[in-house]
């Protein structure tokens, strides 16, 4: 399979000394979708930033459709959509205006521009509403109109920083849907960034894990859940009592694969298969210790876990900077002012 | 070409909502209304008076007061220039624009010319008013057109000075109390109000370094005594070529903020 975007050795460092990247390499399919999964300030959005021509990179080789971005950013730009994570609609303008005004700055002509913008407002279901101000549109329309906005000149590439940032859990599964609908009927290749666990899940046929600025893992979700284990057990014992031994006894039982402790005090065994066995035997070797087990729960491996182990901690919406919640708070402002 | 078309498109927008802002096209007719109406009607009958006006040269105050109108509301609009940038960045906007094959200078220049267009627009409603008001234009047609001109260039300037401080300032709270610490004091250190007969020597003396004075003293030529080239000239040249040099400096902050 052909690769559309090569990126080698990549290093961000901001003027103010921040290393948002940290010598990144990774490439994307044609027709791939791709996601960057990682907390607020991991370099996700850096990554895109660069690779779109909005930032520059400090060192590293980045080829899009196999054009080096540093020697042809317009050439880039005009192969790429972009569509920020804060839904960027100018809400005093229609649709039908903010999307025919985004085909001029690429240049389109009149005609390809009424035509164009037809098709991707139907696409979008937003035709109907096209001479409506965006400021009476909900969340999820701006959402998409923004989407629509960034397939004008028919980008063979698209990138999504945060596409579902503030947005409810219905409306981003709607989303889901259209993203899921450029692949299939489009080909395009489509690059998102996101910190939500279920959307890099449900999306990506492969999935980063972008962590200050240095990739952990790339892999199908699937094969990243694989590589944990069937099960996760994840138990916490009462009081102070040292689980040592009770932990390297668990470690000989066959199907456990690994034990991590997490920063909450709370115990993870990673198991292959049948968990549900492990658990009986947890409870007899802590007995048997003088140990009282408080809590205790098994469930299957989920990209949280694969997070976890990669990264050594959970993405927390503490992560969030304030910015982000203006963000947030500005998606779901938009929303309720419909 | 693509710089001239960049530019129209980003101004179509903001004019665009300039037209759609209904408070914005009404503040722009009340104001001239209620400048004209009580400070014109109030200091026209000190006017009234031939021993001051004789002292200060001036013999209708709504006539001479008309130009200092008609640049205090430039004045004061040239900061949505900045504004919008301010604005643009925060929601995403602007990266919207930055990402697209757009010239990168048609950004500034585009929100500097939908200023100029906006200040045109309210500078024609200005001259409607104040001929309700009586007010007599010497120089006609022609003449409005070309204080038009002087009008939008000035505005040009302000809103130049507006965009290069947006480039690193983050608020339009910051930003707009920033441009109103400059403007108020340029406005009531120039000749827009008083004639610099009325001045204290100090004043008079900072006024004629004054941008705006430059400014007013060629729209007032026009408004009141005709076409006298020798003083309508030197301020329109100092007002042309600083809007010129604004815009370019304006374009290269612009330039440099944006690049990382």
């Amino acid at each position: 399979m052909s690769k559309t975007i090569e990126v080698t050795d990549l290093v961000k460092v901001y003027r103010n000394g921040v290393r948002a990247v940290d010598g990144i390499s990774f490439s994307v399919d044609k027709g791939e979708i791709f996601g960057f999964l990682g907390p607020n300030g991991a370099g996700k959005s850096t990554t895109i930033k660069i690779l779109i021509g909005l930032v520059n990179a400090t060192e590293g080789k980045l080829l899009v459709n196999g054009i080096d971005i540093t020697k042809h950013p317009t050439e880039i730009k005009r192969a790429t959509g972009y569509a920020s994570q804060e839904t960027a609609i100018d809400d005093r303008l229609t649709a039908w205006e903010n999307i025919t005004l985004q085909g001029r700055y690429y240049h389109l002509s009149g005609r390809e521009i009424r035509t164009r913008s037809e098709e991707i407002l139907k696409m979008f279901d937003l035709y109907e509403r096209r001479n409506d101000l965006a400021e009476t549109f909900s969340g999820g329309m701006l959402k998409r109109l923004d989407i629509a906005e960034a397939l004008i000149h028919q980008p063979q590439i698209l990138f999504l920083d945060e596409p579902t940032l503030g947005l409810d859990v219905q409306t981003r599964k709607v989303i889901w849907t259209y993203i899921k609908r450029l692949r299939e009927e489009h080909g395009m290749t489509i690059f998102l960034t996101t910190h939500y666990m279920e959307e890099a899940d449900t999306l990506c046929d492969r999935v980063t894990i972008i962590d200050r600025g240095t990739i952990k893992a790339i892999d199908r979700p699937e094969a990243l859940k694989e590589q944990l284990g069937g099960d996760v057990i994840s138990v916490s014992f009462a009081g102070d009592a040292d689980p040592a031994d009770v932990l390297e006894r668990i470690m000989k039982v066959p199907h456990v694969l690994a034990i991590e402790r997490n920063g909450n005090g709370t115990h993870r065994i990673m198991v292959s298969e049948e968990g549900e066995r492990i658990v009986p035997q947890l409870f007899t070797l802590c007995e048997k210790e003088g140990i009282t087990i408080d809590a205790v729960s098994l469930k299957k491996a989920s990209l949280d876990d694969v997070y976890l182990h990669y990264t050594g901690h959970a993405m927390r919406d503490s992560d969030e900077t304030k910015e982000t919640h203006f963000k947030a708070r500005m998606m779901r402002g938009r929303a309720r002012r419909k | 070409m693509t710089l001239l078309t960049d530019t129209w498109y980003v101004a179509k927008r903001e004019l665009i909502k300039f037209l759609r802002t209904k408070v914005r096209v009404v503040v722009t007719l009340i104001q001239p209304i209620l400048w004209l109406g009580l400070m014109g009607n109030m200091m026209g009958k000190v006017f009234d008076n031939p021993y001051v006006a004789q002292a200060m040269g001036v013999t209708n105050y709504m006539a001479f007061m008309t130009p200092g109108i008609i640049i205090m509301t430039v004045l004061f609009g040239g900061v949505f220039g900045g504004i919008s940038i301010v604005w643009d960045r925060r929601v995403g906007y602007l990266e919207k624009l930055l990402a697209a094959p757009i010239h990168r200078g048609a950004i500034p220049f585009g929100k500097t010319l939908a200023v100029m267009i906006q200040n045109g627009i309210q500078v024609l409603a200005i001259v409607g008013i104040a001929s309700a008001f009586g007010v007599h234009f010497e120089t006609g047609f022609a003449g409005i057109l070309g204080l038009m001109v002087i009008a939008m260039f000035f505005g040009a300037i302000l809103s130049s000075i507006s965009l290069s401080l947006a480039a690193s300032i983050k608020t339009m709270e910051t930003l707009m109390a920033l441009v109103n610490f400059l403007t108020m004091p340029l406005m009531f250190t120039s000749t827009a109000l008083f004639p610099s007969e009325a001045m204290p020597g100090w004043l008079a003396a900072i006024a004629r370094f004054n941008p705006v004075t430059y400014a007013v003293g060629p729209i007032r030529e026009l408004v009141i005594h005709g076409w006298d080239w020798s003083k309508i000239l030197p301020g329109f040249a100092v007002i042309v070529g600083l809007a010129i040099l604004l815009m370019l400096i304006s374009q290269m902050i612009f330039q440099r903020a944006t690049t990382d």
